[in-house]
């Protein structure tokens, strides 16, 4: 046995393990990206985001690939280890051309997971599109007439033809959704006993009740007038909303179980009268120029609208959550129904009686603009580049076959791993800046494909090598290899042979070794 | 499939087998052929050797050796070293591009496929720099302006070939004398083959009995070819410089034939002695040079000289002479009346320490790995000697492998080896060639073989020629690549004393170490620990080159300090600059600034300064050179060499010298400063190997000491005028209208005007400084 120890605990462990190995069984995790546990692969330490400190010498070392020794002492995580480990994640995003999430997810205020319901759409499981809609935006339906879809604007496909007509797509999922047998109601959370008013049924209130209920929350919201919709049966709409969407999408809500209370004025002892009546917090969801309007005590308010914590939304009164433009006018219903949902996963916080906090993106790379070389390369996910004068103007609804060619227009610029990227996840958790290393030129994008198998991403690259050692321990005829040396290096077939005859055997095996969206499964 | 590519692959894996280590030589064989590599003769490999597909793609395109393109007929190599680019290599290299019409610089090759054109890393002639080697003939001193006389010499050169030097037949009665002739590759490079020739005419022709001697290298390899005129009881002359057709009158002077009564004989000898250096005519040979009187006593009295023991005096392949000075006698020694272990007494008391660069002690490494218990042992001699600026481990290959030889012979008695390797880089085929010579010579001797010296050690030696990977230098990458791997490094530990070739103990030492070796065994210790420094014994040798009057291979004791390296030995800088500073240690070293020129030279007093001993290339740069520059210069050449395993040194060296490419084209922020540095402590701390851990050295060595010049740069101005984004060219007020620099100008950017003032039209002008060369009366600079 050897024994070592590892962050100032003593460890006996059995000679011939790693010191990887060794602090995994202290409990210790070492992140690592180009070590596969369990393959028995000797030595590669590629990735360097393994780095522990070996305090007798004070050398850095990778340690995936050290062997434990005797009398070995090794700090985990000093100050000069995580700085080095961060160092290494952003000098790799320095060098890995990519995007986590499409630009267009990115680009939409509720972050809705667009390609998502776009492939869906394209394979025609609408119903799964409905809910994978659902799970950011509340209103599909009324935002598919009146958003300006900012996701458009930033689509891949503008700099080829035109952008794939994802708000169109959106609305017809929820038309499509609404006329169902079988409307999509999504699975509700245990009830949690607690009740929340809502006040104001604008586009913040609205989606707000919605997530409220699916976190297992009863609600009731208020409204002043006679009618809810508030600003969206009120006020002037850049984009005509016909009332009956409003209507169907409202009769939507009040099925999946929010109460409404119309006709509601609201006094300065608003607080204390819900306290009273048993609700245990309240989101003020009011719109523009409520302020004058609602003297509530203690309320912390400011010129423009409520002063709220811009990360939570709670007001200064303890429980009390405002959004939408009760807060600062907003011009986009789909910022509103953002905020309606984020404020309504704070009430949730905060009714677990936890502090609510910022709701967290997880880290994304992205690298920007497609040169015009790259064009082709993202169209082998697409059909072909359209006719500019095939444009869907937008006024008449799509038919199935339409909304299902629209959507195959979808180029899958999100990645494949998103979920389980090894170079995201420690980006996120070293919380790195990846602009810290992002000078010279970056390299042209590439995808290579085995039908229906996996796609091979050469720029997400980390040069792990554990597929050439994968594909060379099958004994694949052709397999990968490293092509060139140093920041040149490449990971490819020998003899320019295509990915389809080099990985054979081996191809699902190193997708799921990959640590990277580089090599990733079809889906 | 061509049936003629098959046939010679054929032969090729019958002459080197079927199994996986030998990829690298198949690859070379094949190349040999071809010069490329077919990708049908690889798929032909792969079909009938072990070796896989992706083994044969992977190692061929590791190692710059390999082409996978069909090149021109003839190759010019254009060498990119330390002392060359001080000298202005990159300028050579673009002007052969414009000479041959080379438009695209990936497509190295002419229009009309009869040069490629190819940097390499160092060609190891750094005295003569820059230095161009168009297949087998090599040029020094070259300029932009000379490129295309090479051209034109290179074709009537190839017009009438010579023949290799075999020796001389002389009688051994009677010698008057005996004239030596340094035949190292920097004598060749500057025609001592044509001295030779010329010398064997003359005297076969005449009735001269005299003793002709090829030796090693002498040394003073920027006044070469060096004659030197032997005779009894007479002090030595030397002829420097000399040139084929000086030779029958120096003959002349110096030996009469032997028929002749000879009575004036000394009275002419003392008379040429003391004028020798001055009466040779002004060379005019491949380059120019106005040093013909230079003190060869200077350069050599401050010197010791234990590696390079009998310098100049010995033939390197004969091994009777190497033996009648004592030659393997310590080896013996060793094998016939010492144990291991008290041989390993010796080494360890002795204070060596490795002379690869990292200065462990040579006799704890030893020891290591003579503790370890296994059924086989290996020794290798580490001749990748790949610093640009480095050409000691050349030198002593070419020049005294025997003594080489002898040094591992002892260390693998005294490990228990049974097997050892020579590893030389395979631009150094001069090396190669002398070590294969002296190899088959050691084992007609039997001092390589089954019970040698009738005891029980026996012991096989061979050859493994590297295939251009600067990484290869770590020991770890280096036994990979005998594995017939990419040359990849490993983590230390295990270190490959425990676990190396084929996982079985290995002691890896660097060239000059075993050179040192049977000098201690016969000295002993006591004698090699005397010399030095406290904590660095022995000598040192350096190859010394740069802005440098007299420059040469030097081994000098250690603690010697800088300062009497660059003004006794060298001489000091030519051209009335001033010294500025050393860059000692190659892109793992640093620079020592001349305010520090009393430093001495030992490993712990460089490592403090922030250079490192490195292997031993020690480069003088002048008030010329810039540092940024500098800088810039040796992460692009690490950056280059990485292997590309870890990221520190894959992706932080060239974040690295994207930073340093951004300040010296003038757009850096003073911020581009903390990160630059702050990426170099990164990439020291974190890269896995030696290459990576030390890769940062010149930058923060350069950050210290010249930090000005960085933050100069920051502020838009190159004070030296080296980084060319950063100047532009003009004529001042003195130009005389001699049209110079309007006939040389490759790009029409200066107007022939007879008599007047000439200007450069900057719009055109592509800075390749060819006008500021040619202009007589230094009319042309830079702004």
């Amino acid at each position: 046995m050897i024994k070592l120890t590892i962050d100032g605990i003593k460890i006996s462990v059995a000679e011939g393990t790693t010191v990887h190995t060794a602090a995994k069984q202290l409990g210790v995790e070492i992140p690592t990206m180009c070590y596969l546990e369990g393959a028995g692969f000797h030595n590669h330490p590629a990735c360097m985001v393994c780095l522990v400190k070996d305090k007798s010498s004070g050398k850095l070392l990778p340690s995936c690939a050290l062997p434990a020794v005797n009398n070995m002492n090794i700090t985990t995580r000093d100050e000069e280890v995580m700085n080095a480990r961060k160092e290494a994640l952003e000098l790799l995003m320095s060098d890995h051309v990519g995007d986590c999430d499409a630009p267009c997810r990115l680009g939409c205020p509720a972050y809705m997971n667009i390609p998502l319901m776009n492939r869906l759409i394209a394979k025609g499981n609408f119903q799964k599109a409905i809910s994978i809609v659902k799970e950011e935006i509340a209103l599909p339906h009324i935002l598919g007439y009146i958003c300006p879809a900012p996701c458009e604007k930033v689509c891949r496909r503008n700099e080829i033809d035109y952008s794939v007509q994802i708000c169109q797509l959106k609305k017809f999922v929820a038309a499509t959704d609404l006329q169902n047998n079988r409307i999509y109601f999504p699975k509700k959370d245990p009830a949690s006993a607690k009740k929340v008013a809502v006040i104001g049924s604008g586009p913040a209130g609205l989606a707000s009740a919605f997530y409220l209920l699916r976190d297992g929350h009863s609600c009731t919201i208020y409204d002043k007038n006679e009618m809810a919709g508030g600003s969206l049966r009120y006020q002037q709409m850049d984009k005509p909303l016909p009332p009956e969407v409003l209507d169907a999408e409202i009769e939507y809500l009040k099925s999946y179980g929010v109460d409404f209370k119309l006709n509601s004025y609201i006094n300065q002892n608003v607080v204390n009268a819900f306290r009273k009546n048993g609700f245990d917090a309240i989101i003020l969801a009011t719109g523009a120029n409520t302020v004058s309007n609602l003297l509530i005590d203690a309320l912390d308010l400011s010129e423009n609208g409520m002063n709220v914590n811009p990360d939570t939304f709670e007001t200064s009164v303890v429980g009390v959550f405002a959004c939408g433009s009760a807060v600062r006018t907003l011009k986009m219903a789909v910022r509103s129904v953002a905020q309606g949902k984020a404020a309504a996963h704070s009430v949730t916080t905060f009714l677990n009686g936890n502090t609510p906090e910022k709701g967290k993106r997880i880290f994304n790379s992205k690298f920007g603009k497609l040169a015009e070389e790259e064009f082709d390369e993202y169209l082998k996910e697409a059909p072909n580049r359209r006719n500019l004068t095939e444009k869907y103007t937008g006024l008449k609804s799509y038919t199935i076959e339409n909304a299902k060619a629209e959507a195959d227009q979808c180029m899958h610029c999100d990645c494949r791993k998103m979920n389980n990227c090894l170079l995201r996840i420690h980006s996120d958790t070293y919380q790195i800046d990846r602009r810290n290393f992002l000078l010279g030129k970056r390299n042209n994008v590439s995808k290579f494909f085995k039908q229906d198998m996996i796609v091979y991403e050469p720029e997400k690259c980390i040069k792990c090598s554990l597929c050439v050692e994968i594909s060379a321990r099958k004994k694949e005829e052709i397999g990968f290899t490293h092509i060139g040396r140093g920041f040149d290096v490449k990971i490819k077939a020998p003899f320019g042979k295509s990915i389809d005859e080099a990985l054979t055997s081996t191809a699902i095996e190193c997708a799921n070794a990959c640590p990277t969206g580089a090599i990733s499964l079809i889906e | 499939m061509n049936k003629e590519i098959i046939n010679i692959v054929d032969q090729i894996i019958l002459k080197h087998g079927k199994t996986v280590n030998q990829v690298i030589p198949i690859l070379q064989a094949i190349q040999n052929e071809f010069n490329f590599l077919p990708e049908e003769a690889l798929e032909y490999v792969c079909k009938n050797t072990k070796i896989s597909a992706a083994r044969i793609y992977g190692v061929s395109t590791f190692y710059s050796q390999f082409r996978h393109k069909p090149v021109g007929k003839h190759i010019i190599k254009i060498c990119v070293g330390t002392a060359c680019h001080v000298k202005g290599a990159m300028q050579v290299y673009n002007a052969y591009l414009r000479e041959l019409n080379i438009v695209d610089e990936n497509e190295n090759t002419d229009p009309n496929g009869l040069f490629t054109v190819e940097k390499v890393a160092c060609l190891g002639c750094c005295t003569i720099a820059p230095v161009v080697q168009i297949d087998n003939i090599t040029y020094g001193h070259l300029t932009t302006d000379n490129v295309s006389d090479t051209l034109i010499d290179f074709q009537s050169a190839k017009n009438n070939p010579k023949q290799t030097y075999d020796g001389i037949g002389t009688e051994t009665e009677n010698l008057q004398g005996e004239i030596r002739l340094g035949l190292g590759s920097c004598c060749v490079a500057s025609g001592s083959s044509l001295v030779k020739d010329e010398l064997e005419g003359i005297i076969a022709n005449s009735k001269i009995n005299v003793n002709v001697k090829q030796v090693g290298c002498v040394g003073i390899c920027n006044q070469v070819p060096m004659l030197e005129i032997h005779k009894p009881g007479k002090s030595p002359i030397f002829y420097t410089k000399i040139k084929a057709e000086e030779v029958s009158g120096v003959i002349r002077k110096h030996f009469k034939p032997v028929n002749l009564l000879n009575r004036l004989k000394s009275d002419f000898f003392n008379y040429f002695e003391g004028i020798v250096f001055n009466e040779i005519p002004k060379s005019t040979s491949r380059y120019e040079s106005d040093r013909r009187d230079t003190p060869v006593s200077e350069f050599l009295n401050a010197q010791i000289n234990i590696a390079t023991e009998y310098r100049g005096a010995i033939k390197p392949t004969d091994l009777e002479e190497y033996k009648d000075l004592g030659g393997f006698s310590a080896f013996k020694k060793c094998v016939t009346q010492l144990s291991p272990k008290e041989i390993i007494a010796t080494i360890k008391s002795s204070g060596l320490k490795g002379r690869g660069g990292a200065g462990f002690l040579t006799g704890l490494k030893w020891e290591l790995v003579e503790k370890e218990i296994s059924d086989k042992k290996y020794v290798i001699c580490n001749g990748d000697e790949g610093d640009p600026g480095a050409f000691m481990d050349r030198m002593l290959l070419e020049s005294y492998p025997f003594r080489v030889i002898e040094g591992m012979l002892i260390a693998a008695y005294s490990v228990g080896a049974s097997e050892g390797l020579f590893y030389i880089r395979a631009e150094y085929p001069l090396a190669v060639r002398r070590i294969n010579e002296a190899l088959l010579l050691c084992k007609a001797e039997g001092l390589i073989g089954e019970r040698i010296f009738n005891s029980d050690f026996s012991f096989n030696l061979e050859m493994f020629e590297g295939a251009g990977a600067f990484v290869c230098g770590e020991e770890t990458a280096l036994i990979a690549s005998v594995e017939g791997n990419r040359g990849m490094p490993k983590v230390r530990p295990p270190f490959p004393a425990h676990q190396g070739l084929w996982r079985k103990p290995t002691l890896v030492n660097n060239t000059e170490t075993y050179s040192l070796i049977s000098w201690i065994v016969r000295n002993g210790a006591d004698a090699f620990s005397n010399i030095g420094s406290e904590n660095s014994k022995g000598t040192k040798v350096f190859a010394l080159a740069g802005k440098i009057n007299r420059g040469g291979l030097i081994e000098v004791p250690m603690g010697i300090s800088v300062k009497t390296i660059v003004e006794e030995i060298g001489g000091g800088i030519p051209n009335g600059k001033k010294f500025k500073a050393v860059q000692i240690g190659g892109p793992s070293g640093g620079c020592i600034p001349a305010s520090l020129a009393n430093i001495s030279i030992d490993f712990e007093s460089l490592n403090e300064a922030g250079a490192m001993m490195g292997s031993g290339g020690l480069i003088v740069l002048d008030e010329d050179d810039c540092m940024v520059d500098i800088a810039k210069y040796f992460i692009s050449f690490t950056q280059n060499q990485s292997c590309g395993k870890c990221t520190f040194c894959r992706i932080g060296t060239t974040r690295m010298l994207d930073i340093l490419t951004k300040i010296s084209s003038g757009n850096g922020k003073l911020a581009d400063l903390d990160l630059l540095e702050r990426l170099a402590k990164s990439t020291k701390k974190g890269s896995l190997c030696g290459l990576g851990r030390t890769a940062p050295n010149p930058v923060l060595s350069s950050l210290t000491h010249f930090r000005e010049e960085y933050e100069a740069h920051i502020d838009g101005k190159c004070p030296t005028g080296k980084c060319t984004e950063m100047i532009t060219y003009t004529i001042t007020n003195d130009c005389n209208g001699c049209t110079k620099c309007a006939q040389k100008c490759p790009s029409d950017a200066i107007e022939t005007r007879p008599y007047y003032l000439h200007e450069i039209d900057t719009e055109k002008c592509i800075k390749c400084d060819i006008c500021k060369q040619v202009c007589p009366i230094d009319a042309v600079i830079t702004i």
